[in-house]
C-alpha cells in the first residue's frame, strides 16, 4: 500500500495514515473487501510505532471506513454508491480548503478563481 | 504496570548544582517515550539513575517496583541499555563482545543474535576498533536486546549514524516492540525519529520536567503564532493570554506558542488583542522543540516575571521555573 509518512508536516502520524487510507479508498486504489496490512507489518514497513497504526485503524473503524473481524485482517468496508460519491467530494473539499484560504489571502475575485480552475482542468484533459 | 517511576528526583554532580531538581514521571509497561531536552538538560542522568549507575540525592527511582541500586542484579536482567558514548573494548572481536554479554544474561537469545547479526551484516571476526561508527552502534544494540529486555533505555541511539543506518536501528527496535511489548525510553535529537517511534514525549529543561504529553496531542493541540513585524505587541499582553506558553521575539516579528489548535489561536488573537494578520500554524516536533527551548530563556526580565507568575488555567503539564531560576 502506498503510504508515505512526512514527519515534518506538523500533522500527527496517525492522522496522516487515516487521510491517506481514506484517499486511497476514494480514489479506488483500495476497493471494498480489500485487506489492510496488519499493524505489525505496516509498523515495520513504515518504521513507526505499532500503537500509532492501531490508533489510526480504530478511528477508521469508528468512521465506518473499515471493518474489523475477529482474528482476520481488517478490510475496506463496502458503502452504497451515493455515499461513496459523497466521500469523494469530501476528499476534494478537504484538499481545496487550503486553496480557499490562499484565495482569500491574495484577495482574488471568485470568478477569476473559477476561471483558473476551469482552464487548469482543460489542460489536464489535453495531457490525458 | 509501571515500568519506571521517578519520584521527585534530585541529582547534583557538584554540591548545590542540581542537574535534576524534583523530576517526577511514570512510564507504563509497553509505552514508548521520547526524552527530549537540550544538551546538558539531564537526559543521560535520568537514564543512568534508572540503571542504578547513579543514586538520587533526594527522591526515589523505581524500576518494575524495585530499587535499581539495591536490587541491582534483578533490575539489570530486565533492562537493555545503549549508552550515548558506548565504549566497547576496541581490541575484542564482535563475537567476543557478544560472548562477553552472553555470559551475563541467562535469558540470552542466540537466535535473535543470529538474525540481527545477519540483518546488520556485522563482520563477526572483525575487531570492534575496526568497525564503522554505525556498526559499533549496531553491536551495542544487539548486546542490549539479545536478552529480550522488558525495558530498553536508548541514549542518543542514532548519534552519528547515517539516515539509512538510523532507520535500520529504528526498525530493529520497533520489531522488538512488536514481539515483546518492550517498554522503550529513548533520548534523541533526531526529532523525526521521535515522531515515528514515540507515543509520548517528555521534555526536560534546566533540571525540571518541562513538558509531558502525547506526541499526537503536541501536534494537534498546540500552535505557533507568527505576528509580523510592524504589529506593535507587548509580550506581556500575549503571555497574559491563558493559552500562551512562551513568546520569542525574532527580528521584528514575534513568535508565540499557544496550547490550542491554530484556528482557536487565530480567533483568540483577534478577539483579545485585535491582531488580525498573525499566521497560526501547527508544528512539527522539531520546530516545536526549537520554539519551546528558545522561548524558555526570555530576553527581557518582564517576560520572565509574566511566565513565572503563570495564569490559573495553564496546563499542569507545563512546569515553569520558580522566580530567580533563570540565569
Amino acid at each position: 500500500m502506498l503510504i508515505v509518512i512526512d514527519p515534518h508536516s506538523g500533522v500527527p502520524v496517525y492522522r496522516q495514515l487515516m487521510d491517506q487510507i481514506k484517499f486511497h479508498i476514494a480514489s479506488g486504489l483500495l476497493k471494498p473487501g480489500d485487506e489492510l496490512p496488519s499493524t505489525r507489518t505496516l509498523s515495520a514497513d513504515l518504521g513507526i510505532n505499532p500503537m500509532t497504526i492501531s490508533k489510526a485503524y480504530s478511528y477508521l473503524e469508528r468512521d465506518d471506513v473499515i471493518d474489523r473481524r475477529p482474528g482476520l485482517p481488517l478490510v475496506v468496508k463496502a458503502v452504497p454508491d451515493e455515499q461513496f460519491k459523497d466521500r469523494k467530494l469530501d476528499q476534494l473539499k478537504e484538499s481545496l480548503a487550503p486553496t480557499v484560504r490562499i484565495v482569500r489571502q491574495l484577495d482574488i475575485d471568485d470568478e477569476e478563481v473559477i476561471a483558473i480552475l476551469r482552464a487548469m482542468l482543460c489542460e489536464g484533459e489535453d495531457e490525458a | 504496570m509501571t515500568a519506571i517511576a521517578f519520584d521527585n528526583v534530585y541529582r547534583a554532580y557538584q554540591p548545590g548544582e542540581y542537574v535534576l531538581q524534583g523530576v517526577s514521571f511514570r512510564v507504563t509497561e509497553g509505552e514508548v517515550v521520547g526524552l527530549l531536552g537540550k544538551n546538558g538538560a539531564g537526559k543521560t542522568t535520568l537514564l543512568r539513575l534508572a540503571l542504578g549507575l547513579l543514586e538520587p540525592q533526594k527522591g526515589s527511582v523505581r524500576v518494575f517496583g524495585q530499587n535499581p541500586r539495591r536490587d541491582a542484579a534483578t533490575v539489570k536482567q530486565r533492562i537493555g541499555y545503549v549508552a550515548e558514548d558506548q565504549d566497547l573494548p576496541p581490541f575484542l572481536t564482535v563475537n567476543q563482545v557478544i560472548e562477553l554479554h552472553r555470559c551475563l544474561y541467562p535469558a540470552w537469545d542466540d537466535r535473535l543474535v543470529q538474525s540481527l547479526g545477519a540483518r546488520f551484516r556485522l563482520p563477526a571476526s572483525a575487531r570492534v576498533g575496526q568497525l564503522s561508527k554505525g556498526q559499533a552502534r549496531q553491536v551495542a544494540l544487539l548486546c542490549a536486546v539479545a536478552h529480550r529486555p522488558d525495558l530498553l533505555l536508548l541514549d542518543e541511539p542514532a548519534g552519528g549514524l547515517d539516515p539509512a543506518a538510523r532507520r535500520e536501528f529504528l526498525e530493529a527496535s520497533i520489531e522488538l516492540l512488536n514481539e515483546n511489548g518492550t517498554t522503550i525510553i529513548f533520548s534523541s535529537h533526531h526529532l523525526t525519529d521521535v515522531e515515528r517511534m514515540a507515543r509520548r514525549v517528555v521534555m526536560i529543561q534546566s533540571g525540571y520536567l518541562y513538558l509531558d504529553t502525547e506526541a499526537d496531542e503536541l501536534q494537534e493541540g498546540y500552535s505557533l503564532a507568527v505576528i509580523p513585524a510592524g504589529v506593535v505587541v507587548d509580550p506581556d499582553r500575549l503571555l497574559e493570554l491563558h493559552d500562551c506558553l512562551g513568546v520569542r521575539p525574532r527580528r521584528g516579528s514575534v513568535h508565540a506558542i499557544f496550547r490550542c489548535p491554530p484556528a482557536n489561536c487565530q480567533s483568540l488573537l483577534v478577539r483579545k488583542l485585535g491582531i488580525t494578520n498573525a499566521r497560526c500554524v501547527s508544528l512539527a516536533l522539531e520546530e516545536m522543540f526549537v520554539e519551546l527551548v528558545g522561548s524558555i530563556e526570555p530576553l527581557d526580565q518582564s517576560i520572565t516575571s509574566a511566565r513565572v507568575q503563570g495564569s490559573p488555567g495553564e496546563s499542569s503539564n507545563w512546569k515553569r521555573e520558580p522566580a530567580g531560576g533563570w540565569s
